[in-house]
C-alpha cells in the first residue's frame, strides 16, 4: 500500500510534467479601446435574414456587448440600382432583419453605413445553396447522449458550418400549483404555472466540417453536441434544431481561424493565433480600419428533433439550483398565511387537510418552487409534446 | 611561477609528453629587450614547446636583454645567467628547469636499474610491506651508511597497498629544489639527492599523496608502498586545449565534452547533450518541452545535428523531455555557430556535431543508469586486435508505473515510451586503413488519451572509411541512409479511424580530404551529395468501416551536391585565415506536378495559371549557387586574440509549422519552384583572452546575420496535407544581431561558466511578397525573439567523490501574439490578437541543483558506480511555456501554461563493470 502510494505520488509529479501546469494569467495589455465594427449574419436568398451589428470591447470589459444603433442595412446586386433595406427590430438593439427573396444564380453586395457616415461594403456575395440534412440522429453511451448530423456534400457545397437552438423542459425542486392573492390562497391557472418550465439555448457553438476530406463528400455523423448525464434537458423532453449552412472556402477560413483562435490555443502544439479579418471592408474614410465578420449568403437547411426522456430511461437528473428542496415540515395555518406568503419569498405548495377541512399549507421557498426564475413558462410556438 | 601550479603542470605533463617529441634545436630570432625572466618564459613557452620550472624568489632580479640571431634556447640562458648564481638544465621532454647554484640532474644513470635489482647497497630499514601507514609516514628512516659524498642515490620499488602491484609513473619528489623521479613498469625509481634531511613525497597520478621523512646518508634503498586510486583518464584535460579558446581560427564553435555535461543538473537524473547546449552562450530554446534550439536568432530547422555523420532530424524523446542522445554513447559535442566547416553545409544557424564511441580497445566493459523513468546499458570492447565496438541502448518504463495507477487517477489513458540504440563499430585494417560502421535507431510512443497515438523515429545507417594516403592526406569516404518518419493513429471511433504520417529518407555520399601542403597550408576538400526523397503527408483510412479518404501529398524527391574546398592560412605566428569557398547544386527532381501561378500576383488559388506534370528522374528546376567561409584569427599577445568571421549558407528543406517550438506534427518540405531556398550570411566579430594562466577563459563575440526567403505562415493557414503549401506561406526576410559573454573558469575545485548574450532576431514580409503584408510590412520580432540570456553554471568539487553543480538560467520571455479586444460572435465570446508577437511572455527563470557521489575506486570492487541526485527547478517557479485567453463563465480569462512548474527531485544510479 505505501509502495502504491510513493508510486502514485511520483506519477502525479511525472504526469504533471506532460500535462503541465496551469495558472491565471494577467499581463498588462493595453487598455486600448479598439471598437471595431463587428458584422455577423446570414443573407437568406428564401426567407428571413439578419445582420447583427456591434463593436469589439476591452479584453477585460464585462459589460454587455456595445450593440451599434441607427445604421443602415441594405443588399445591393452586382449590378443596377435597386437595393434591399433591412430594418432594425425595436427589441433587439443592433440586429436589423429582412424578410425576402433574392436570386440564387446573382451576385450582391451587403452595404452598411453608420450614423457616423462611415460606410462599409462586403466582398461580393454569390448565393450557396445547402444541401438537406441527410440525417440528425443521437446516440446513449457512458458520456451521455451525443447528437449527430449526417450530409451529403457536392462539388458546390463542400464546407458545411451547423448552428443549433436548444429547448427543453425542466421541473421546479417543488412543485406547486398555489398561488397567494389578496391574502388568499387559489389554485394556479394556465399562465401562472411555475411547476413546469422551458429553457433554451440559441447557437451556442458553431460546428464546421470540410466534406471533400471524405469519400462522396459524404459526412457520416458528425458530432455537434453532447448532452452530458445529469443533465436536465434530457428530464422530460428536449427539442433540438440544426441549421446546416454550405459556404464558400473564404467563410470557412473566416470561421476556422475564429475556432482556433478560441478553442484551440495554448495547448502545448497549438498553433499561434492569427489575425482574423472578413469580406467587410471600409470603403470610405479609414481604409486601413479592420472590420470583423464574414457574411455569408445562401439558402440554409434545417430540422428538428425531440428526445423524451423516457428514450433514454434511466437518466438521472441533479440540478444544483435544486440540490436542497424541500416541502416545509411544519404546517402553516391558513389565518398565518397572509404574513408568511406575502413577501414572495415562500410559495404555498401544498393544502394540508384534516377531517377535510382545510387547515393551513405546506409551502416551500422561491427557489425551489418559481421554474420561472430558471426559465419561461410560456410554450414555445413550435413545441410539439 | 607558482609552486602550486607546479604539481599540476607536472602531471599534465607527464601524460602529455609524447605531444612535445619535437626536434633538439630549434633556433630562435628575436629582441628580448630589457623584460623581466618570466615574461621571457612566457614568450618562449608561445614560441616552442619548452617549459619552464623556477622559483620566482631566485629570479626576481634577472633582467633578460638579448637579441637572439638563429641561437637555441640553451645559448640564451647561457648568456642571461651568466654572472649569476642561477643554473639551469633541459630534459628530454623540453622541461627547463632553473635553480640556483646547481644544475639538477635531469637523467637517470644508465646503469641504474640493474643495479637497483642486484639488490646491492645498503638497506635502511628493510621492507615496509608490514609497517603502519601513519607510522611509515612521520617515521624517519636513516638510509644509508655516512661518506663524505654529497649526493647520494635513493632507489626502492613503488606497490599498490592493496594490490602489491608496481605502480608505474608514480612521482617521487621533494619540495626544496623539486628533485623528482618516475617510478618505471616495474614500479622501481631512483632518485639522487643531496645527502641530509628530507621530505619526499610519493604521488601516483592524479591520487593521494604519500610522504616519507628520510635522513640520506649514502645510497640506500627504501620500498614505498601507496594507495591506488583509479582516475579516469577522462577526467584529465590536457593542457594545451587551453589555448584553444585564443589560437583557433574559427570563431563562434563552442565544445563540451561529456564531463563538463555529467556535471549539469538534469532534468530526471539523465545527461543531455541538448539541455547542456542550451548552457551556452547563442544557443535558445522557446520552451522546456521544446524540441528545438535555436541558435543566434536562426529558426529551430537551421541546426544541422549530426551524430557521427547521420543526420538527426529530431533530436529528442516524448517531444523534447529527454535528448535523444544516449549519454553513455557521446565523446562530445561540437556547436558550430558561426564558423561552420566548409566540409558541412545546408543548414543556415549551426552545426551540432556529436561524436559518439567506437569503445575500450582494452577489455569489454559494461555501463550503465538506472533512473526513475528510463534504464540505459553500454557494452563496449574488443573483438580481436583491430576491433573494437560499442552498443548502447536506453528505454523508458513509465508505462508499468501508468498501469499501477489506473483505478487512481484519470490519466489511465495515458502512455509514454521511447526506446534509442546505437551500435558503433570500428575496424582498423591495417595502419593506413580504418573502417567504422555507425547506426542508430529511436523510436518514441506517446499518448494523451485512447484515442490518438503519436509515433516517431529517427533510423540511421552509415560507413565510413578513412584512408591515410600518405603522410600528409587523409581521406574519408562516407556512405550512409537518415531516415525520419512521424505517424498519427487516430482512433476516435470505428468510421473515422485514420492514419496519418509523414517520412523522410536521404541517402548520401560525401568524400573528404584533408591535405596538410606545407606547415602554412592545410587544405580540406571534398564532395558532398544527398538524395531526398520526402513523403510529406498522407491520411489513410484505418479499419473496414472507416470512410476516411485515402489523401496524400505528392512525394518529392531532391538531389544536393556540395563541392568544397578550404584553406587553412597560417600567414605567420599570429595570424591565421581560414577561407573557404563551398558551391551548392540543387535539383528538384520529378515525379511530381508543378503549379504555375501567373506573374505579378500572389501565390493563391485563382492566380493559378497551370499545373505541369513530371515524369520520374526528369529535373524539374536547379537551385545553385556558392557559399562562403571566411574567418580569421590574430594573436594580440600570448593570452589574447581577436578573430573575425563572415561565411554565407544555403537551406533547401523546410520546416513548415506554425508553432513556436518543433512539435512532432511539424512537416518538412523541399524547396520547388514556388519555394525559394533559404538564403544567409553572417559577419561575426571576437575577442578572446585567457586570464591568470588559463584558469579563467574570456570571450565576447558579436554578430550580424541576414536571412532570406524564410517562411512565415499566413493567417489561418492549414499546413497538414496541403499539396499546395505554397498558397498558405509568406517569404519572409529575416534579420538578427547580438553579442555573446562568455567568462570560464576551466581549472581548480570551482569551475563553471557565467555567459551573458544579448541578441535579438526579427522578420519582416519580403518586399515582393503580395499575398498578405504580416504586420504592415514593418518588422517583426520571431518567434524565438529573446533578447536578454544569462546562464551560471557553477560545480564545486567538494573531493575527488563528491560534487555539487548549480545551474541559472534566466532568458527574456518570447514574444506572443496577445489578445487586445474581444467580441461575440456566433455565439460566443471571441478574442481580436494583437499584432503578431507585439508582446511577450513573462521572462523565465530556474535554478538547478545536483549532487554527484562516485563510489569509492578500489581497482578489486566488482563495479564501478555514482550516483547522481538533484532538483530541477529548484525555486519551483512556474515559468511560463505559452499563455492563452479563453472564456470562463462568459468573462476571457488568461491562462499560462507551464510544463515544469514544480521543483523535480531526481535520482540516477550509473554503474560501470
Amino acid at each position: 500500500m505505501r509502495v502504491n502510494n510513493i508510486l502514485y505520488r511520483y506519477c502525479l509529479f511525472s504526469l504533471l510534467i506532460v500535462l503541465g501546469c496551469r495558472d491565471p494569467f494577467e499581463p498588462e495589455i493595453v487598455s486600448q479601446d479598439l471598437a471595431l465594427l463587428v458584422v455577423e449574419g446570414y443573407i437568406e436568398i428564401d426567407g428571413d435574414s439578419e445582420i447583427i451589428l456591434s463593436r469589439t470591447s476591452t479584453v477585460r470589459d464585462t459589460s454587455n456587448v456595445r450593440m451599434v444603433t441607427g445604421a443602415r442595412v441594405y443588399v445591393s446586386p452586382e449590378s443596377g440600382n435597386s437595393f434591399w433595406d433591412f430594418d432594425e427590430a425595436e427589441d433587439l438593439n443592433g440586429h436589423y432583419s429582412f424578410t425576402g427573396n433574392f436570386e440564387a444564380n446573382q451576385n450582391y453586395y451587403l452595404n452598411i453605413l453608420l450614423p457616423n457616415g462611415q460606410m462599409y461594403q462586403s466582398e461580393l456575395l454569390t448565393p450557396v445553396i445547402t444541401p438537406e440534412i441527410e440525417e440528425l440522429g443521437w446516440l446513449r453511451d457512458d458520456g451521455g447522449v451525443e447528437i449527430f448530423v449526417s450530409t451529403q456534400g457536392d462539388t458546390d457545397a463542400k464546407y458545411f458550418l451547423w448552428s443549433f437552438n436548444e429547448d427543453w423542459i425542466f421541473f421546479p425542486g417543488v412543485s406547486s400549483f398555489l398561488i397567494y392573492e389578496d391574502g388568499g390562497v387559489r389554485a394556479r391557472t394556465e399562465e401562472e404555472r411555475v411547476d413546469r418550465c422551458w429553457d433554451a439555448t440559441r447557437q451556442p457553438r458553431i460546428v464546421l466540417q470540410n466534406s471533400a476530406r471524405f469519400e462522396g463528400n459524404l459526412i457520416v455523423e458528425r458530432e455537434l453536441v453532447r448532452i452530458p448525464p445529469l443533465s436536465e434537458k434530457l428530464q422530460r423532453r428536449y427539442s433540438i434544431e440544426v441549421i446546416q449552412r454550405a459556404i464558400d472556402q473564404d467563410a470557412f477560413d473566416f470561421w476556422e481561424i475564429l475556432r482556433k483562435n478560441s478553442d484551440d490555443i495554448g495547448g502545448i502544439f497549438s498553433p499561434l493565433p492569427s489575425l482574423i479579418g472578413g469580406n467587410i471592408h471600409s470603403i470610405e474614410g479609414n481604409s486601413e480600419e479592420n472590420v470583423i465578420g464574414h457574411i455569408s449568403m445562401g439558402r440554409s437547411a434545417r430540422k428538428r428533433i425531440y428526445i423524451d426522456g423516457t428514450d433514454v430511461f434511466p437518466w438521472r437528473v441533479e440540478i444544483p439550483e435544486y440540490e436542497f428542496c424541500n416541502l416545509s415540515q411544519d404546517t402553516i395555518a391558513v389565518n398565518l398565511a397572509s404574513s408568511r406568503f406575502r413577501s414572495g419569498l415562500e410559495i404555498p405548495a401544498r393544502e394540508v387537510f384534516q377531517d377535510f377541512f382545510l387547515i393551513g399549507y405546506r409551502s416551500g421557498s422561491r427557489a425551489c418552487v418559481d421554474c420561472t426564475l430558471r426559465g419561461s413558462n410560456v410554450r414555445p410556438d413550435f413545441w410539439e409534446d | 611561477m607558482r609552486m602550486r601550479s607546479l604539481l599540476m603542470i607536472i602531471f599534465l605533463f607527464l601524460l602529455g609528453q609524447n605531444l612535445f617529441a619535437q626536434d633538439e634545436a630549434q633556433r630562435f630570432n628575436a629582441m628580448y629587450p630589457g623584460i623581466t625572466f618570466p615574461r621571457f618564459a612566457r614568450l618562449i613557452e608561445s614560441q616552442s614547446d619548452y617549459h619552464f620550472y623556477f622559483l620566482e624568489k631566485d629570479i626576481a632580479d634577472i633582467q633578460v636583454n638579448i637579441s637572439a640571431s638563429d641561437n637555441t634556447l640553451p645559448q640564451m640562458l647561457q648568456a642571461i645567467f651568466e654572472g649569476t648564481e642561477l643554473k639551469f638544465s633541459i630534459d628530454q621532454e623540453k622541461r627547463v628547469f632553473v635553480s640556483k647554484n646547481q644544475a639538477l640532474s635531469v637523467s637517470l644513470r644508465p646503469d641504474f636499474f640493474t643495479f637497483a635489482q642486484e639488490g646491492d647497497g645498503d638497506d635502511g630499514l628493510g621492507r615496509q610491506k608490514d609497517i603502519a601507514r601513519e607510522f611509515s609516514r612521520n617515521k624517519l628512516y636513516v638510509i644509508g651508511s655516512p661518506s663524505t659524498k654529497k649526493e647520494a642515490v635513493l632507489r626502492g620499488k613503488i606497490t599498490g597497498l592493496d594490490t602489491g602491484d608496481p605502480v608505474f609513473g608514480a612521482v617521487i619528489f621533494e619540495r626544496i629544489n623539486y628533485t623528482r623521479a618516475i617510478a618505471n613498469e616495474e614500479g622501481e625509481y631512483a632518485i639522487t639527492l643531496p645527502v641530509g634531511r628530507h621530505t619526499l613525497f610519493i604521488q601516483n597520478l592524479g591520487g593521494f599523496i604519500e610522504q616519507r621523512q628520510i635522513s640520506l646518508q649514502g645510497d640506500g634503498l627504501l620500498d614505498i608502498s601507496i594507495e591506488e586510486n583509479i582516475i579516469s583518464l577522462d577526467e584529465v584535460t590536457i593542457s594545451s586545449e587551453k589555448m584553444t579558446n585564443i589560437a583557433r581560427p574559427e570563431m563562434g564553435v563552442q565544445s563540451l565534452n561529456i564531463q563538463s555535461m555529467r556535471k549539469l543538473p538534469a532534468v530526471l537524473g539523465e545527461v543531455d547533450v541538448i539541455r547542456s547546449i542550451l548552457t551556452l552562450p547563442g544557443v535558445q530554446t522557446v520552451g522546456e518541452a521544446s524540441v528545438g534550439f535555436n541558435v543566434r536568432g536562426g529558426a529551430a530547422d537551421q541546426n544541422l545535428i549530426l551524430m557521427n555523420h547521420a543526420t538527426i532530424y529530431n533530436p529528442s524523446h516524448l517531444f523534447g523531455l529527454f535528448s535523444a542522445f544516449n549519454p553513455d554513447m557521446v565523446e562530445s559535442v561540437e556547436l558550430y555557430k558561426a564558423g561552420i566547416p566548409v566540409q558541412y553545409g545546408g543548414r543556415l544557424s549551426s552545426v551540432l556535431e556529436v561524436n559518439s564511441k567506437y569503445g575500450n580497445p582494452d577489455k569489454i566493459q559494461v555501463a550503465g543508469g538506472i533512473g526513475l523513468m528510463t534504464s540505459r546499458l553500454t557494452v563496449e570492447g574488443p573483438i580481436g586486435e583491430n576491433t573494437t565496438f560499442m552498443i548502447g541502448g536506453r528505454t523508458t518504463y513509465s508505462d508499468w508505473i501508468l498501469d499501477l495507477l489506473e483505478e487512481n487517477t484519470d490519466f489511465n489513458d495515458a502512455r509514454a515510451s521511447f526506446y534509442d540504440f546505437n551500435f558503433n563499430i570500428s575496424h582498423q585494417l591495417n595502419e593506413k586503413n580504418i573502417i567504422r560502421l555507425n547506426t542508430y535507431t529511436s523510436r518514441d510512443n506517446f499518448r494523451f488519451d485512447r484515442d490518438t497515438t503519436f509515433l516517431y523515429e529517427n533510423r540511421n545507417i552509415n560507413l565510413s572509411w578513412t584512408h591515410y594516403l600518405n603522410e600528409k592526406t587523409e581521406a574519408e569516404l562516407v556512405v550512409g541512409r537518415d531516415m525520419y518518419s512521424f505517424d498519427i493513429e487516430g482512433r476516435d471511433n470505428p468510421s473515422n479511424a485514420y492514419d496519418f504520417g509523414y517520412n523522410i529518407q536521404q541517402d548520401f555520399a560525401k568524400i573528404n580530404f584533408n591535405y596538410e601542403y606545407s606547415d602554412q597550408h592545410k587544405l580540406n576538400f571534398g564532395v558532398h551529395s544527398i538524395r531526398y526523397r520526402l513523403q510529406p503527408g498522407r491520411l489513410s483510412p484505418s479499419g473496414e468501416s472507416s470512410i476516411v479518404m485515402e489523401e496524400a501529398v505528392n512525394q518529392e524527391q531532391a538531389l544536393e551536391t556540395s563541392f568544397f574546398i578550404g584553406d587553412n592560412f597560417e600567414i605567420d605566428d599570429r595570424l591565421t585565415v581560414n577561407y573557404g569557398l563551398r558551391w551548392a547544386i540543387y535539383n528538384y527532381l520529378g515525379p511530381n506536378t508543378i503549379r504555375e501561378y501567373q506573374d505579378g500576383l500572389p501565390i493563391s488559388a485563382p492566380n493559378l495559371i497551370a499545373e505541369r506534370n513530371f515524369d520520374g528522374g526528369s529535373i524539374i528546376n536547379t537551385y545553385h549557387g556558392p557559399e562562403f567561409r571566411l574567418s580569421a584569427r590574430y594573436i594580440l599577445d600570448n593570452i589574447s586574440s581577436i578573430k573575425a568571421g563572415y561565411n554565407t549558407g544555403r537551406q533547401f528543406i523546410h520546416l513548415i509549422t506554425n508553432n513556436a517550438a518543433i512539435a512532432p506534427t511539424d512537416i518538412w518540405k523541399l524547396s520547388d519552384p514556388n519555394i525559394n531556398p533559404q538564403w544567409g550570411d553572417q559577419l561575426s566579430i571576437g575577442y578572446y583572452r585567457n586570464l591568470k594562466i588559463d584558469k579563467y577563459e574570456f570571450s565576447v563575440e558579436a554578430y550580424h546575420r541576414n536571412l532570406r526567403n524564410l517562411i512565415d505562415f499566413r493567417s489561418g493557414a492549414t499546413l497538414i496535407l496541403n499539396n499546395a503549401v505554397e498558397q498558405d506561406v509568406l517569404r519572409t526576410d529575416g534579420r538578427a544581431y547580438g553579442a555573446e559573454f562568455l567568462l570560464k573558469k576551466n581549472t581548480g575545485k570551482l569551475n563553471g561558466w557565467v555567459s551573458y548574450t544579448y541578441s535579438r532576431s526579427l522578420l519582416r514580409t519580403a518586399d515582393d511578397e503580395l499575398a498578405e503584408k504580416i504586420n504592415g510590412g514593418n518588422w517583426y520580432p520571431s518567434n524565438f525573439d529573446q533578447p536578454h540570456n544569462a546562464v551560471l553554471v557553477g560545480n564545486y568539487e567538494w573531493s575527488k567523490r563528491f560534487s555539487t553543480s548549480i545551474n541559472a538560467n534566466y532568458s527574456t520571455g518570447r514574444p506572443i501574439t496577445l489578445p487586445t479586444a474581444q467580441f461575440n460572435y456566433g455565439g460566443n465570446e471571441r478574442v481580436y490578437f494583437s499584432d503578431r508577437n507585439a508582446y511577450r511572455i513573462p521572462d523565465y527563470f530556474r535554478i538547478d541543483l545536483s549532487v554527484n557521489l562516485e563510489g569509492n575506486h578500489k581497482v578489486r570492487k566488482l563495479a564501478h558506480s555514482s550516483w547522481s541526485v538533484g532538483v530541477y527547478n529548484l525555486l519551483g517557479r512556474r515559468n511560463p511555456y505559452s499563455v492563452y485567453f479563453t472564456p470562463v463563465n462568459g468573462v476571457l480569462e488568461g491562462f499560462q501554461l507551464s510544463i515544469f512548474a514544480q521543483p523535480i527531485p531526481f535520482i540516477t544510479y550509473n554503474f560501470r563493470i
